[in-house]
C-alpha cells in the first residue's frame, strides 16, 4: 500500500495532499523545468533521459552507460579512481553519460548517484522531515564513537566548517544545528538554505552523517 | 515464493569509508531481489555509506516493511546500531503509519548451511570429500565473538552432514589459527572458505598470506585482489588447496534473505498469537 497522509500545514510546500510517490513526485518537478541534482544534468531524450557531469554538457566524446545499475560504478570512483564514501561529495567523475529508458530507471539512476536525495527531498516538501541536532545525533552514540559526546561547540563548530563545506567537502544544505540553541558559525549563510533555483533538485542533510561522527572521533581522540 | 508486491524491502549492510568491496554484495543482493520483482520496492542501507540508516525510510513509498541486517550472525550492529538509527520499538515497528518489520540477521538462517556446502563444492568441483579438509575460517577476536560462535554451529552442522572427511574452525586472530592449516589438516585436500559478509583485505590477502598462497603486499586491494580466487587449486604443503572468497559473495545469499522474511512471517503470523497454550 502506497502511503498517502495529511501534509503538515505550517511546513509543506505542495498544495494538495501528498502521496509519498517519488516516482510521480520525479515525474513533475522534471515537467517544471527541473534539469539538475548536485553535479548532474539532467536532459529528457525522445525516449527517456540522459544523464551527464555538469562540467561535460560541452563535451562531446564520452563513455557511454545505458543501465540504471551502472550508475553505482560511476558514482563509485572519483576522477583519480579513488572510492567515493560520500556521494554528496564535490567529486564526481567526468567523462561519462548514462542514458535511462524511463522514469523508473532515472529514479534508480539518481539514488545510486545521490543515495536517498530524491526522498529526503519529498519528505521535506511533506513537512516529514525533522531536522537531528549534532548533539543529539552524538549523544545516541555507543561503542566506539560514545566518546565524540566529548567534542566542545567550538571543535565542533570548526569540524564542520572544515568537513562539510561546499568547495571540497559536501555539497548537501545543512538543516541541523550543533544544539537546539547553537548554530553552525563556520559555513557562510547559503549553506543551510534549503531552497534553490527551479531547475535544481536540492541536496538537504537533515542529520549529520557517521563520516561526520568519525571525524568528531578524530578531534576528540587527538 | 514470497510475493510481496505493496512491501518494501530494505537490506542493512555495514559497508566501508575505505573499501567498496564492503558494500558490493548488499548491492548485489538489491539489484537481483528488483530483478524478481518481489517486492514493490528493494532498497539497501549502511552504517558506513549512503543511503544511511537515518535516510531510507525516506525513499520507502510503501508502508509494509521489511528490514534485513545482511550481517554474518547476530551482534552489536544488529542488536544496538541497526535498531537505534532505526528506531525500532522491537521485532514489529509501528510509526507514522508505517509497520517495519526487523528480521533476524541473513546469517543466522540454517539454510547457511547449505550455502557453505555449495561453495565448497563449486570451488573444488570432482574432488571426493571423503578426502578432503574443509575448513571454515573466521576472524576470531572479542568483537566479533558472535560470529566465531556462528561459525563453530556451521561447523557442527557441516560435520553432521557428513560429506568431508574434515570439517574444522579456525581463525585469523585466535587458535587454532588458520596459519596452522597444514598441521591441523589431516587430508590430502584442503577446501578453505571464509566466514564473512564480504571480500576485503582480509579475504584478498590477509587470509592467503597466512594460508602460504600470496606474498605480503604492502598496498590495498587492488583491481586484481580477485584473481586469488581464480588460481585453485594450489599446491602447498603437499596438499591441494582450493580457496573461496567470502560466503556473502554468493549468489544463493538472496535465497537466505528472503528465508529470513518467511521466517519473520511465520513467527509473527497473526494465527501464532492465538496459539497459547493454556
Amino acid at each position: 500500500m502506497r502511503r498517502t497522509r495529511p501534509r503538515t500545514p505550517s511546513l509543506c510546500q505542495l498544495e494538495e495532499e501528498v502521496a509519498r510517490d517519488l516516482t510521480t513526485r520525479l515525474a513533475e518537478w522534471l515537467e517544471r523545468g527541473g534539469a539538475r541534482i548536485g553535479q548532474i544534468a539532467i536532459a529528457r531524450l525522445a525516449r527517456g533521459f540522459e544523464l551527464r557531469h555538469v562540467d561535460d554538457l560541452a563535451c562531446d566524446e564520452l563513455r557511454t552507460s545505458s543501465s540504471p545499475e551502472d550508475a553505482r560504478a560511476l558514482a563509485n570512483f572519483d576522477d583519480d579512481g579513488h572510492f567515493r564514501p560520500l556521494k554528496t561529495a564535490p567529486n564526481l567523475a567526468h567523462g561519462w553519460h548514462l542514458l535511462v529508458a524511463d522514469m523508473a530507471g532515472l529514479r534508480l539512476a539518481l539514488d545510486y548517484f545521490y543515495p536517498a536525495m530524491l526522498g529526503v527531498r519529498l519528505s521535506h516538501l511533506c513537512g516529514e522531515l525533522v531536522p537531528v541536532p549534532l548533539r543529539a545525533t552524538l549523544g545516541r552514540q555507543t561503542g566506539m564513537y560514545r566518546v565524540t559526546q566529548r567534542i566542545t561547540d567550538s571543535q565542533a563548530d570548526e569540524l564542520i566548517g572544515r568537513f562539510c563545506r561546499s568547495d571540497g567537502g559536501c555539497l548537501k544544505k545543512i538543516l541541523w544545528r550543533i544544539a537546539d540553541t547553537v548554530p553552525i558559525r563556520s559555513l557562510p549563510a547559503e549553506k543551510f538554505t534549503a531552497s534553490s533555483a527551479g531547475d535544481d533538485w536540492p541536496l538537504l542533510c537533515h542529520e549529520a552523517c557517521n563520516l561526520l561522527v568519525a571525524e568528531a572521533r578524530k578531534v576528540v581522540k587527538s | 515464493m514470497i510475493a510481496k508486491p505493496d512491501s518494501a524491502l530494505i537490506i542493512v549492510g555495514h559497508g566501508s569509508t575505505v573499501n567498496p568491496d564492503s558494500s558490493l554484495p548488499t548491492f548485489e543482493h538489491t539489484e537481483e531481489l528488483r530483478r524478481r520483482e518481489l517486492f514493490g520496492e528493494v532498497h539497501c542501507a549502511f552504517w558506513k555509506e549512503e543511503p544511511s540508516l537515518r535516510q531510507v525510510l525516506h525513499s520507502v513509498d510503501c508502508d509494509d516493511v521489511y528490514v534485513v541486517p545482511n550481517f554474518i550472525s547476530e551482534g552489536y550492529f544488529t542488536r544496538t546500531v541497526i535498531p537505534r538509527e532505526l528506531e525500532l520499538t522491537g521485532p514489529m515497528t509501528t510509526r507514522d503509519g508505517r509497520v517495519i518489520k526487523y528480521c533476524e540477521p541473513a546469517g543466522s538462517h540454517p539454510r547457511m548451511t547449505e550455502l557453505l556446502l555449495h561453495r565448497a563444492a563449486a570451488i573444488a568441483p570432482g574432488v571426493p570429500p571423503e578426502e578432503t579438509t574443509l575448513f571454515i575460517v573466521g576472524h576470531g577476536t572479542d568483537l566479533n565473538d558472535n560470529s566465531a560462535v556462528a561459525a563453530k554451529r556451521e561447523v557442527e552442522r557441516i560435520r553432521v552432514r557428513g560429506p568431508y572427511a574434515e570439517v574444522l574452525n579456525a581463525y585469523m586472530e585466535e587458535e587454532p589459527r588458520i596459519a596452522r592449516w597444514h598441521e591441523l589438516a589431516a587430508q590430502p585436500n584442503v577446501i578453505v572458505v571464509p566466514f564473512f559478509i564480504s571480500d576485503g583485505l582480509h579475504s584478498y590477502e590477509d587470509i592467503p598470506v597466512l594460508l602460504g598462497i600470496a606474498d605480503e603486499s604492502p598496498g590495498a586491494a587492488s583491481a586484481h585482489s580477485r584473481d586469488v580466487f581464480a588460481r585453485n587449486p594450489y599446491r602447498v604443503r603437499g596438499r591441494n588447496l582450493f580457496y573461496a572468497s567470502a560466503i556473502g559473495t554468493e549468489p544463493l545469499f538472496v535465497e537466505v534473505i528472503l528465508d529470513q522474511i518467511a521466517a519473520f512471517d511465520a513467527a509473527h503470523a497473526p494465527e501464532n498469537t492465538v496459539l497459547v497454550p493454556a
